[in-house]
């Protein structure tokens, strides 16, 4: 039982990690990203790859739907502008991936203002659907301006290199991925600690008290807008370098869903369910497979008989945890936090 | 409550750890593994699983012949639920458990992805669902083969039929809006104008689109003797077709292989009788002589889907380009097993395809025009074999 925690400032008051125990996961889990290329296989670091590009593109939802309480389904979109954007910059200017990858964020920032307008007249539903017609809005650029992304074809890039090293095996996209998951969502957590995120906090709780108090909701909204779109042209422009060919179907309108499911499993509002959830919605397909693998002992064939229960199996599992956590994975994390901290009092 | 909750972690947990460490599914040491990204669920289920029959029937065949020089054909495969995500992951999945020689995958955006990372192992080759034109470049694709026409061919063999059986017709093209869809259209229009064909309408319909009657209309102003389809696995075709029959017009609508399902036709009923359409494999029901094709329906009683000979031939030509490749005493890797592929040539297919078939770039440019016969449920055959010469 962690008796008491003293803060003698308010910097220790306003602290990403206030224990020492905090701390400690924290260092153990810093160690386990950079010991992971060295343990993990090819399989699970593709694996790790995708999950931290979705986790970057979760915590910018997470920034806009979860603090600012702005419902967007269009976060596939702004991933698939990064994406392009990329692909461009590489295949007709070759500039360094660096660049690219941040002129991805950028453009894609850029475009989310313009798509983040309709929030100051609608809000919840409606503002879904308007992001929704955004989203398609895109897809059809996306498809018809094929001077700038090669239409349905899709632009294929080379691999991102440092150095004269290419990045093209997964052990070496890692390093590539890795920084900027740790890097975005640091900067995630930090964003609620300044004016800025207290802004979105109280513009979701209230638009209108939050105006009285004197934050402009016009400033706010957009640069919600701005930063989510910015997190989804990062993880586009990764995805871009992780999979090498950006077609129109690349960021099917399916993808926004999933990211929206992701934070509502993982837990909105919170910098841990983006987390949890983006790696709940990646993994767990995979691991049904391997109980399916397991299960092809005793039952031939059973990667064509199971594969359809793998997807039920899903599906059950996301109801399940919203009925059961309706406060998403972190809950979950928070309630073992809590027995920790209390034991041996009252587990 | 909290127990459960616990046990429930803890038990995620070890399965977790469980699969991380991985007992890799060890192959016997010498025997050839073929690995395939199938989409067993998703869109793309009704050809990923009669793939995966067609597939695993004839490596079968092969092993009870013998297998290759003794050495065994494994076949392992996973589900993709026709995802590009997911096929990369299932790819990345069994080649770190399996030495893979030779490998299946379920598109083309997977085959185009995975492309890169062929060349840069250069231990296998890879065939597909898709038949992109795309594709068929032996440059930029070296490891890549498409068990069949690629789509610029299929249309090519409708062209060459519309000019044997019609010359100087006129022809209207339907695709659908994707990259699937777009692929075979501006070669078409060229190969239309070199054998005297002329295309009156080019029209591009969203994928998913059910209201047809704009497009109808459109057809109907330029009366095509032909229509084909491309980009389509159904719908919606069926619209187009009883709709223009509706208006009365004189039309023979044709289409490209995933089209040529007959138990998919079967469903429309009788607007459905008539339709013409390439097909580069024989059908179940073949009366034709086809020792191969007794053999499946020994095997498989009762009908298997166009899907299923796909995946059956895509099988024969990988276990062939094995065989060749080991009878020169090379050692299995992309190269070896590529010229393996690109040296067949006058290949008897057990009645599969009607005539011996030959590898030509990427692609085995051989098919037959069919046409669906509502009474009997069938699809029959209206032309020879066509080979498509350059």
């Amino acid at each position: 039982m962690i008796i008491g925690t003293a803060k003698e400032s308010y910097p220790a008051d306003e602290a990403l990690l206030t224990t020492a125990p905090q701390r400690v996961w924290m260092t153990i889990f810093v160690i386990a990203l950079i010991a992971a290329p060295f343990v993990l296989s090819n399989y699970w670091l593709y694996l790790a790859c995708l999950a931290m590009i979705n986790v970057i593109s979760a915590t910018g939802l997470n920034v806009l739907t979860g603090y600012t309480g702005q419902v967007s389904l269009g976060q596939a979109a702004f991933m698939a502008v990064g994406a392009y954007t990329v692909a461009y910059l590489e295949r007709s200017l070759g500039t360094p991936f660096l660049l690219n990858i941040l002129a991805g964020g950028v453009i894609a920032a850029a475009i989310g203002l313009v798509v983040g307008l309709p929030s100051l007249r609608v809000k919840g539903l409606y503002l879904a659907i308007a992001t929704i017609a955004a989203s398609f809005i895109l897809h059809f650029v996306f498809v018809n301006w094929t001077a700038v992304t090669n239409g349905n074809s899709g632009a294929t890039l080379a691999p991102a290199t440092v150095f004269g090293i290419e990045l093209a095996t997964y052990d070496r996209l890692y390093w590539l991925i890795m920084p900027f998951a740790v890097l975005l969502v640091w900067g995630a957590a930090n964003l609620f600690r300044t004016r800025i995120g207290r802004a979105f906090i109280a513009i979701r709780d209230r638009d209108i008290s939050a105006e009285v108090l004197g934050i402009p909701l016009l400033r706010y909204k957009l640069m919600s807008f701005a930063i989510a779109s910015f997190y989804a042209g990062i993880a586009g422009g990764l995805w871009a370098y992780l999979f090498r060919v950006v077609t129109p179907e690349s960021f099917p309108f399916l993808t926004s869903i999933f990211l929206l499911a992701a934070i509502i499993v993982g837990g909105m509002g919170t910098i841990l369910g983006g987390i949890l959830g983006a790696v709940f919605m990646t993994l767990t397909p995979e691991l049904l497979r391997v109980v399916v693998d397991l299960a092809s002992v005793f039952v031939p064939d059973a990667a064509t008989l199971l594969s359809p229960v793998r997807t039920i199996v899903f599906g059950a599992l996301i109801v399940g945890f919203l009925i059961l956590e309706p406060r998403g994975l972190t809950e979950i994390v928070d309630r073992i936090r809590r027995f920790f901290r209390l034991w041996p009092f009252r587990t | 409550m909290n127990i459960t909750r616990r046990a429930g972690m803890a038990a995620l947990a070890g399965a977790t750890a469980l699969t991380m460490v991985g007992a890799p599914l060890a192959a016997q040491d010498d025997s050839i593994v073929v690995g395939g990204s199938l989409p067993l669920t998703g869109v793309f289920a009704f050809a990923g699983i009669a793939i995966e029959k067609g597939m695993s029937d004839y490596f079968e065949i092969a092993n009870e012949e013998g297998g290759i020089d003794g050495r065994q054909i494994e076949f392992v495969y996973e589900d993709t639920g026709y995802e590009v995500n997911q096929s990369v992951a299932v790819f990345n999945q069994l080649t770190s458990q399996n030495d893979i020689d030779m490998y299946y995958g379920d598109s083309t955006g997977f085959a185009k992805t995975i492309a890169p990372e062929l060349q840069r192992r250069g231990d296998m080759i890879m065939g597909g669902a898709s038949f992109a034109s795309e594709l068929n470049d032996p440059e930029e694709f070296p490891y890549i083969f498409i068990p069949g026409p690629d789509y610029i061919q299929q249309v090519g063999i409708l062209l060459e039929y519309i000019a044997d059986e019609n010359p100087g017709a006129s022809i209207a093209l339907v695709n659908s809006d994707t990259e699937f869809g777009r692929d075979p259209i501006e070669t078409t229009k060229e190969r239309a104008s070199e054998l005297g064909l002329e295309v009156v309408e080019e029209i591009i319909t969203p994928p998913g689109a059910a209201d047809v009657s704009t497009e109808v209309l459109r057809l109907r102003r330029s009366r095509p003797d032909y229509i084909i389809f491309h980009g389509y696995v159904l719908s919606p075709i069926p619209e187009f077709v009883s709709q223009i029959r509706e208006l009365g017009l004189d039309t023979q609508f044709m289409g490209t292989f995933w089209s040529m399902d007959s138990s998919l036709w079967q469903s429309v009923g009788e607007a459905a009788d008539g339709f013409l359409g390439v097909m580069p494999y024989r059908y179940y029901y073949d009366e034709e002589e086809a020792p191969m094709l007794d053999r499946i329906r020994e095997m498989r009683p009762e009908y298997q889907a166009t899907g299923y000979m796909q995946g059956f031939f895509s099988a024969m030509l990988m276990t062939e380009a094995a065989r060749r490749a080991v009878a020169n005493g090379a050692e299995l890797n992309g190269d070896t097993l590529k010229s393996a592929l690109s040296s067949i040539e006058e290949f008897d297919t057990g009645g599969i395809i009607g005539v011996p078939v030959s590898v030509k770039g990427n692609a085995v440019p051989f098919g037959r025009v069919y046409e669906f016969n509502a009474e009997s449920g069938q699809m029959e055959p209206v032309s020879d074999w066509i080979e498509l010469e350059d």
